[in-house]
């Protein structure tokens, strides 16, 4: 305890000396401190998006071995170049793999009903053949639709397995429609859906009905020749209604058919969809989007991929184009950030090795002194250590204040220094249309074997860090103020040792 | 000191009650690092309690480097220093230094950036000194030696040489030790304070029954010595004194 109270006494005795090396280790904190909060934000932002965009799954389909394909399967001299498919059962079968932290399917049919009166029905079906309907689909992402199903058939509605919208607020549940004896809900179980409270209403319905709808689908074997149409049946009890704001008023005036006005969207959940799925399934479309558990393991997941017997036409990644594009600022923040703590830390230690030798030196007669009169050389080592300590201490949280406060205001201006010059070297890269390097390829996602154009690569960087203290940047501010005073007390430690108090005392006698 | 009445290696034992011994030095001799020639030589003598002792020779005889070997600042290169019935070379000489004996210092060695109060309870601390009210005690203790409250929470650096030697002798009582061993203890001290300070060391000795040790080049100081030790080429005589003059064994 005196040593303790007497470290204290000498923190006061020896002002001078103590400022001076306070103020050292103050700026080595502050420094380290901005550095790591920077280092470890974008750290995790890394992280973040490695897991986001390093792990979605991508299957899209070699250009180059398409037509080498086509190329070989010439018969005529004419090249033909189909646009390859996976049937939905492999698709969910690739999303059966160990490597997978999960698989999201959105599966949907085109469908009508005798039973219902679509809203707009004036307008007329649409999802005819061969017709892109280019608009926001459950993920928000732009979509498409194969149009094979039924040949020319058109359609009304169109059951999905899409809830996000919920999520985001654009369709909520409706309980206008509650009874005493049913409240509205989410289906949970096969055969129920979720209609919109417009389309309950020109159809004239009730919570608790059942309603037929219909898909005609034509057999995938089947040729234009001799065109093969399956019929599947839904009876689907209306468990729920729900509000619909997905479009607005300027989407609505501009609908070409009804098939378009997302209030004719049936809810309901996949298994129900997928249930009457027959071998030839061409009418119901899964969108499958996969994720890896490591992104490390593409490669394995690709051979697994390949066993399962998809074609080396489709090349599986991952989105790194957008990955790059995000992160890359960051990382040149981080290494950047890394150097300086590196740097500071080399400097602060030598600085401080020196100021505690010095120091030491100072003190050697006070150590003479203190040995003379019997203190253990451990205890005057302790004395030291606690007072180079005491001041670690202060400096740590003043050093943690200011640095907190002046972190953001320096990533601000490290970051947008970083983000012009990676921005330089895309512009440099990919001069974009006109340019000779042409335009960013962008990757599309699997829709029931289909590539969609789009992407992420149109992903902007992030445009502001926000930095922010948390417990793993304190711990590693923690380690390296313990680190630094023990420095000087592993100095003090040598000094000490070869110290002999008689000497000392000889000396300044 | 007369030439003649030197006796080397003169052994006091024989006139002490064996009991009484503190302090023993056993053929103890002493070279510095490098030196040709030992600086103490087979030195053999006893220091007993309640007596006070004065050792007495010419600058550079090796009386510093006895008083610090007896002070377990240094270890002898041949022989031993027995304290009781242990030889300093074996056991822990801070314990030794901080609670068998008290060393005032020729040079003072105070802390200089502390106060007066604060060297002698920090003296205490490292002693384990048993005192509960360890400021009160050492505030006492300098009074005593003529330091007065305010001169007592002055740092060293401000105080007089005389002033200091007082702090220092404060000190070396402080946790009292049953060796005192004291070098030119008086040399910075006015005749009234020199006389209240062998006072002290009388009373030490003669009433409080610890063994005081003093180097000096004091008559006065070798006046009150029982046992007075000369060296001379790096070996010790005994002499008896009397409060007359040195006298021999």
């Amino acid at each position: 305890m005196y040593i303790l109270k007497n470290a204290m006494h000498n923190l006061v005795r020896n002002r001078g000396r103590n400022l001076m090396i306070g103020g050292i280790v103050f700026v080595i904190i502050v420094s380290v401190v901005t550095a790591l909060m920077i280092n470890n934000t974008a750290g995790s932002v890394i992280n973040d998006y490695q897991t986001r965009f390093g792990s979605e799954v991508r299957l899209s389909p070699n250009q180059q071995k398409l037509q080498e394909e086509a190329r070989q399967n010439s018969v005529d001299g004419m090249m033909r170049l189909s646009v390859p498919q996976i049937a939905p059962e492999d698709l969910i079968k690739y999303g059966q793999s160990d490597y997978l932290q999960k698989a999201v399917y959105d599966v949907s049919a085109n469908a009508d009903s005798d039973d219902l009166i679509a809203v707009n029905a004036d307008l007329g079906p649409g999802g005819g053949p061969r017709m892109m309907r280019m608009g926001p689909d459950s993920t928000g992402m732009p979509s498409g639709d194969s149009g094979v199903p039924g040949g020319g058939i058109q359609y009304y509605f169109r059951m999905t397995n899409a809830f996000d919208e919920f999520l985001n607020g654009t369709r909520t549940l409706d309980d206008a429609y509650d009874t005493t004896d049913f409240q509205g809900r989410f289906p949970d179980n096969i055969n129920e859906c979720l209609v919109s409270s417009d389309l309950m209403d020109a159809s004239k319905l009730s919570l608790g009905d059942t309603v037929t709808v219909t898909s005609r689908m034509r057999d995938m074997s089947s040729t234009p020749e001799n065109e093969i149409i399956t019929e599947i049946n839904w009876d689907l009890l209306i468990v729920g209604v729900y509000s619909d704001l997905t479009q607005t008023d300027n989407d609505l005036n501009n609908l070409q058919s009804a098939y378009e006005d997302r209030r004719n969207e049936i809810l309901t959940t996949f298994d129900t969809i997928t249930a009457n799925m027959n071998d030839n399934p061409a009418g119901i479309r899964v969108n499958a989007t996969y994720y890896l558990k490591d992104p490390d393991q593409l490669e394995a997941y690709t051979a697994e991929l390949r066993n399962k017997g998809l074609s080396t036409v489709w090349d599986v990644s991952t989105d790194s184009a957008a990955y790059n594009r995000i992160v890359k600022p960051v990382v040149a923040l981080k290494g950047i950030t890394l150097t300086f703590v590196i740097i500071v830390l080399i400097f602060g230690a030598i600085i401080l090795a020196l100021l505690a030798s010095i120091a030491i030196r100072e003190r050697k007669y006070e150590i003479g002194v203190l040995r003379a009169m019997g203190m253990k050389k451990l205890k005057v080592l302790s004395g030291l250590w606690t007072e180079t300590l005491a001041i670690t201490l202060i400096c740590l949280i003043l050093g943690l204040g200011v640095g907190t406060l002046i972190a953001q205001p320096v990533t601000n201006i490290l970051y947008q220094q970083q983000l012009a010059a990676v921005e330089e070297s895309t512009v440099n890269q990919f001069p974009g249309p006109g340019g000779p390097g042409g335009m960013i390829q962008g990757q599309g996602r699997t829709v029931s074997g289909f590539m969609l154009p789009g992407g992420s690569s149109d992903v902007q960087p992030l445009q502001k860090l926000d930095v922010s203290l948390n417990g793993l940047t304190i711990l590693e501010i923690v380690a390296i103020a313990i680190l630094l005073s023990s420095l000087s007390g592993i100095i003090a430690t040598q000094r000490i040792t070869k110290y002999e108090p008689i000497k000392i005392l000889m000396e300044r006698n | 000191m007369e030439k003649d009445q030197i006796t080397q290696n003169a052994d006091t034992s024989q006139n002490v009650d064996t009991s009484q011994n503190v302090l023993m030095l056993d053929n103890v001799s002493y070279r510095y690092d490098g030196a040709k020639k030992p600086v103490l030589k087979n030195l053999n003598a006893a220091f007993a309690r309640g007596k006070i002792y004065t050792i007495v020779g010419k600058s550079g005889a090796g009386k510093s480097t006895l008083l610090s070997l007896i002070s377990g600042l240094d270890v002898t290169t041949g022989g031993d220093i027995l304290c009781g019935e242990d030889s300093l070379n074996k056991i822990d000489r801070d314990k030794y230094r901080a609670q068998n004996i008290g060393v005032i210092f020729q040079g003072y060695n105070l802390l200089t950036n502390a106060s007066a109060v604060q060297n002698i309870v920090l003296s205490m601390n490292i002693s384990k000194s048993p005192e509960k009210d360890k400021k009160a005690y050492a505030y006492a203790l300098l009074e005593r030696m003529g330091i007065d409250r305010e001169t007592a929470d002055r740092k060293i650096l401000k105080l007089s040489g005389g002033e200091q030697q007082r702090v220092g002798i404060a000190r070396a009582l402080a946790h009292n030790p049953e060796i005192l061993i004291a070098d030119e203890p008086t040399g910075n001290l006015d005749k009234e304070t020199e006389n209240d300070i062998l006072e002290i060391f009388q009373n030490l000795a003669h009433t409080a029954n610890h063994c005081v040790i003093i180097v000096t080049h004091s008559r006065r100081v070798t006046s009150i010595a029982d046992v007075v030790y000369g060296i001379k080429d790096g070996m010790l005589a005994g002499y008896c004194s009397h409060g007359t003059g040195p006298e021999k064994v």
